[in-house]
């Protein structure tokens, strides 16, 4: 990689004798595009979000500088409940995150690998299955599970016998919330991997069925190491959605039992848009923090992965 | 070693027969109880099949044309994704091309930067969303669905991701025959990625697909909103479905399109074009 | 073939820009934003449509939107696209009040002499009057109700339990040990309201001199009251579908909303009658209602000619809203209530004597929501026993309490 840039750089060398200004614009003619929309739709917005963090607002009125009150309630208030709302939140969340992560990046995993064996049949269908569930709108899914797991009506009670409410028990609370999303999540994901294994070269896995590498060996020395720009990518990106994750848990379980499924994007979304006069000051300082985490995380992540790569 | 294959082969039919099973449950389900009358869903017992299949659930959808024209918002969701998704694809190709191919000074620093910016979670968001939207004269129009996600990064981190992995020799000899840039990225680099920019397209229309958050506050007009929003007006106001197999009918009818593109493009996704490893010749 | 596809999809981009871009809306209609998805909404249109039809000065165009309150947000906070009129729940009313977003109802309603309080449920009316300001007029009332499976009442010999009009919690706990193993008394539906009509039933309230009160001994008796018929086994389980279980038949009473017949009424073989929902004492019972309500939010471009137009179409509903009563609910209108029509639909039952009507109870307290919100957040726990409940009760007054202090109308008054 530094070989590559210093390679370009030789050559952008050579070109020298153009025009400075094409050599200011062409990076603007690809970037600059985007850079503007960013700056319209994502930046000024973000920015507006951050300085509402410190200010007192119901999103009706002019919202009124408090300075850093919001985030010392949230962080050392511990009577506050706000304080309790964002850690037992951000316990939840970080819960959802560690288990559903893996999930969605290995189950999706194992199908390109097994998509991609030579003698399986049929891969424009169990493709298909696979992704279906991602395009059903949460909340069809949602009634769907749920009357799944429903004792009298679905599968749980009447052909494996629970006696258990499922959305109100936990360990079975949280196995809905990852079977949903699970379900519902691992077609993206699968469809990046088996994009990026088709680019993988045949002679490669040739040569070594050759040499006499099983299956799993082949995985591990080929395979991975092949794709670890769009693993590194699928990592980063699963995590911070999950970061985000309120759809599930909301139509599942409803946070419950004992708020013990209520993750902190819940809240947020309750303080600012919830019954009454929203609270937004207070929820963009949430969504801040909760931001700062995220941006921690990957950047570890992304780090950590590109390192061992090199 | 043909015995390893074999043995392989049974291990992965095993694995992807499984999962498909148990991933195909729940769909068929959903399509099945559309086809049921409120009285047999909420009997006890599980059916996969109903006992009597009726058509009364996807009547009463059609038929609604006033509060719920579902196939005038299945239209607008077409038109939307689709002109949104055309968008994407430039976008995000030649901004993926700018971040990993081009030098300027502070390339990498920006683009995290910008990453790490998209990652906050946008709440209150909507608020100066919505006046930027209106600031435009965009609310209550396509326009407001299909150019504020084209700002996003998702995709244009995965092109990128994609482009490092094409390796620097292949435009570097252009160059020397004299090839700009522009020339690289449409005739070399384009091409190369096409798989990765059907994975993104394909993201990138169901994602505007699926959104329901920012149309409910968009739009006022019944007959201009997509279907997820128009979805949400079947919900009684307490957030329930009362008629379930009416919702799940309304549902399905909703993933079609996708599913036809999907159809389509999962030819195209994986194809094999040397990516990740060196492209010889 | 590739060609072909992406010139289609380019053909139908260009159409479909031609599309949006004519149609435009006329300075001669009033907006009229309401929150009435599902069915209420075709009810509404209907209504909407009839008044249209009489070739109005200015018609009504009703815009139903899925997530009203944000949406209303979005618009009073930019200035813009405010409606003309909308329907907002009882609830919402002190907050916009006092937040100064509304403008008083009478500026509509000056020329029109026959809506006044006289003439709706009381309650309804009064539910919109802030400071001797009335911001609304009031659509209906529904509310919290019980409903009763008729079919098992009769297998299990209890239909004397009816016989006062008042099922009490005494009343439903002698049906224990009585019923099949997967039948229930109870369910669950609604919880948090039912809990908030026992604090009434027990001479109780939520606020104390404007200040929140849910950490109080009513607010225990009541919990612990309903919780005793979840320990008695009664109540069907935590976590499961209370409402659907209802509609299969394996529950002998439902605590839910006036606007659930139609859809319990497309269940066949569900045979079932409204009562009030279930009282610790035989002296009294409460049904906790909410209330749709037409109002205008403050906006300038609102023209007196427009404001009349809007008068106009109140009193249409007001003579003409029994359409409305098809989607279960309550109508306000005493002309639309006292005629023999309404009589046919099962929610007549709440209007049928003063005692009734008084039972359908609304509560008006400023920070009512905040408190709505700890009861909702909490109470199936409570009753279900997974929490201590004096500690919960403390938990839910700081809950509210810290809500209250963030609010801005409240930094408003200091």
């Amino acid at each position: 990689m530094p070989d590559r840039k210093r390679q370009a750089h030789y050559f952008s060398k050579r070109r020298n004798y153009k025009a400075m200004n094409k050599k200011l614009f062409a990076p603007f003619f690809f970037v600059g595009p985007h850079l503007i929309l960013f700056l319209i739709f994502i930046l000024i917005p973000t920015i507006y979000g951050i300085y509402a963090s410190f200010t007192q607002w119901n999103l009706m009125n002019d919202p009124v500088w408090i300075g850093l009150a919001n985030y010392k309630t949230i962080l050392f208030d511990s009577s506050s409940t706000f304080h309790t709302q964002f850690f037992n939140g951000l316990k939840n969340t970080l819960l959802f995150v560690v288990i559903s992560v893996p999930l969605l990046i290995v189950i999706p995993l194992l199908v390109a690998v097994a998509l991609e064996h030579k003698k399986v049949k049929l891969k424009g269908v169990i493709q298909s299955i696979i992704y279906i569930p991602g395009l059903i709108s949460i909340s069809a899914a949602a009634l769907i599970w749920l009357l799944i797991f429903n004792k009298q009506l679905g599968i749980t009670g009447n052909v494996f016998h629970s006696q258990v409410a499922w959305a109100a028990t936990q360990p079975y609370a949280w196995i809905i919330i990852f079977v949903i999303t699970v379900w519902g999540g691992v077609g993206g994901n699968m469809i990046i991997y088996r994009a990026s294994i088709a680019g993988v070269s045949k002679e490669l896995y040739e040569a070594a069925e050759i040499d006499g590498a099983g299956s799993v060996r082949r995985f591990f020395s080929i395979t991975l190491p092949s794709i670890n720009f769009p693993l590194i990518y699928t990592f980063v990106m699963t995590t911070a959605g999950a970061f985000n994750v309120f759809g599930q848990p909301l139509m599942m379980t409803d946070g419950g039992p004992r708020q013990s499924t209520h993750v902190l994007m819940m809240y947020i979304r309750q303080l600012a848009f919830g019954q009454g006069e929203s609270i937004a000051g207070m929820a963009s300082a949430m969504a801040v923090l909760l931001g700062l985490v995220i941006l921690v995380i990957s950047a570890l992540q992304y780090y950590v992965m590109n390192r061992n790569t090199r | 070693m043909s015995k390893k294959v074999s043995i392989s082969k049974y291990i992965a039919y095993l694995f992807l027969i499984v999962l498909c099973v148990i991933w195909v449950i729940p769909v068929v389900f959903g399509i099945t109880t559309s086809f049921r009358s409120q009285t047999e869903v909420v009997s006890s017992g599980f059916r996969l099949f109903p006992k009597e299949w009726i058509f009364e659930n996807y009547v009463a959808i059609l038929e609604n044309t006033s509060t719920a024209p579902i196939l005038r918002w299945l239209f607008n969701s077409v038109f939307i994704a689709v002109s949104h998704t055309l968008l994407v694809i430039v976008i995000i190709s030649l901004t993926g091309y700018g971040y990993s191919r081009m030098n300027f000074k502070g390339r990498d620093t920006l683009f995290f930067t910008l990453l790490g910016i998209s990652f906050f979670p946008g709440v209150v968001n909507i608020i100066p969303s919505y006046k930027i939207i209106d600031a435009f004269g965009w609310v209550n129009t396509s326009w407001a669905m299909i150019i504020p996600g084209l700002a996003g990064m998702g995709n244009i981190f995965l092109v990128r991701q994609f482009m490092k992995g094409i390796p620097g020799e292949l435009d570097e000899s252009a160059r020397v025959d004299g090839a700009g840039d522009f020339r690289i990225y449409f005739s070399i680099i384009l091409p190369l990625i096409k798989p990765v920019l059907i994975v993104c397209g394909l993201f990138s229309f169901v994602g505007s697909w699926n959104d329901f958050l920012w149309p409910v506050i968009v739009y006022t007009d019944v007959d201009k909103m997509p279907i997820t929003a128009g979805l949400l007006l079947l919900q009684d106001i307490y957030g329930n479905y009362r008629m379930i197999g009416q919702l799940m009918g309304s549902a399905m009818l909703a993933i079609i399109p996708t599913l036809l593109l999907f159809a389509f493009a999962q030819k195209y996704f994986i194809q094999s074009i040397n990516l990740n490893s060196g492209i010889k010749g | 073939m590739k060609k072909s596809f992406v010139i289609s999809l380019l053909m139908i981009f260009a159409a479909s820009m031609l599309l949006s871009a004519c149609g435009s809306s006329s300075e001669k209609t009033i907006t009229f934003w309401t929150p009435l998805t599902g069915d209420d909404g075709a009810y509404m249109d209907e209504i909407v449509k009839e008044y249209n039809a009489t070739n109005p000065d200015i018609k009504v165009k009703h815009v139903i939107t899925s997530d009203m309150y944000t949406k209303l947000s979005t618009v009073l906070n930019s200035g813009k696209g405010v409606p003309d009129l909308a329907i907002i729940h009882a609830d919402r009313v002190p907050g916009f009040a006092k937040q100064g977003v509304l403008e008083p109802i009478e500026s509509a309603i000056k020329g029109q002499p026959e809506i006044k309080e006289a003439n709706y449920l009381p309650q309804a009316w009064s539910t919109g009057n802030i400071d001797g300001t009335q911001y609304t007029v009031p659509l209906d009332i529904h509310s919290n109700v019980m409903y009763y499976n008729k079919d098992l009442l009769k297998k299990y010999n209890a239909e004397s339990i009816l016989d006062d009009n008042v099922v009490t919690i005494d009343e439903m706990l002698s049906l224990k040990g009585k019923l099949a193993s997967d039948e229930y008394v109870v369910n669950d539906a609604l919880l948090g309201w039912v809990i908030l009509a026992q604090v009434q039933d027990l001479g109780g309230d939520i606020q104390e001199n404007g200040k929140p009160a849910v950490n109080t001994p009513v607010m225990k008796q009541a919990f612990e009251n309903v919780k005793k018929i979840a320990d008695a086994g009664l109540m069907t389980p935590f976590g499961e579908d209370g409402y659907l279980m209802f509609q299969s038949g394996k529950v002998l009473f439902s605590t839910d909303g006036t606007w659930s017949s139609t859809a319990h009424a497309k269940v066949d073989g569900l045979n079932f009658g409204v009562t009030n929902v279930y009282s610790p004492t035989a002296d009294k019972f409460t049904n906790r209602a909410s209330s749709h309500l037409f109002t205008m939010f403050k906006n300038d471009k609102r023209s007196d000619e427009k404001e009349a137009g809007i008068g106009a179409f109140l009193e249409f509903v007001r003579e003409h809203s029994l359409e409305w009563a098809k989607a279960g609910q309550i109508v306000a209108s005493k002309q639309v209530n006292e005629s023999p029509e309404y009589k046919q639909f099962m929610q007549s039952f709440f209007t049928s004597n003063e005692q009734e009507t008084k039972s359908l109870y609304i509560y008006t307290y400023e920070y009512y929501p905040y408190v709505a919100e700890a009861v909702d957040t909490y109470c199936a726990d409570i009753v279900r026993g997974n929490v201590d409940l004096d500690e919960t009760l403390q938990t839910m007054q700081k809950f509210v309490e810290d809500k209250i202090a963030e609010s801005s109308s409240k930094q408003a008054t200091k």
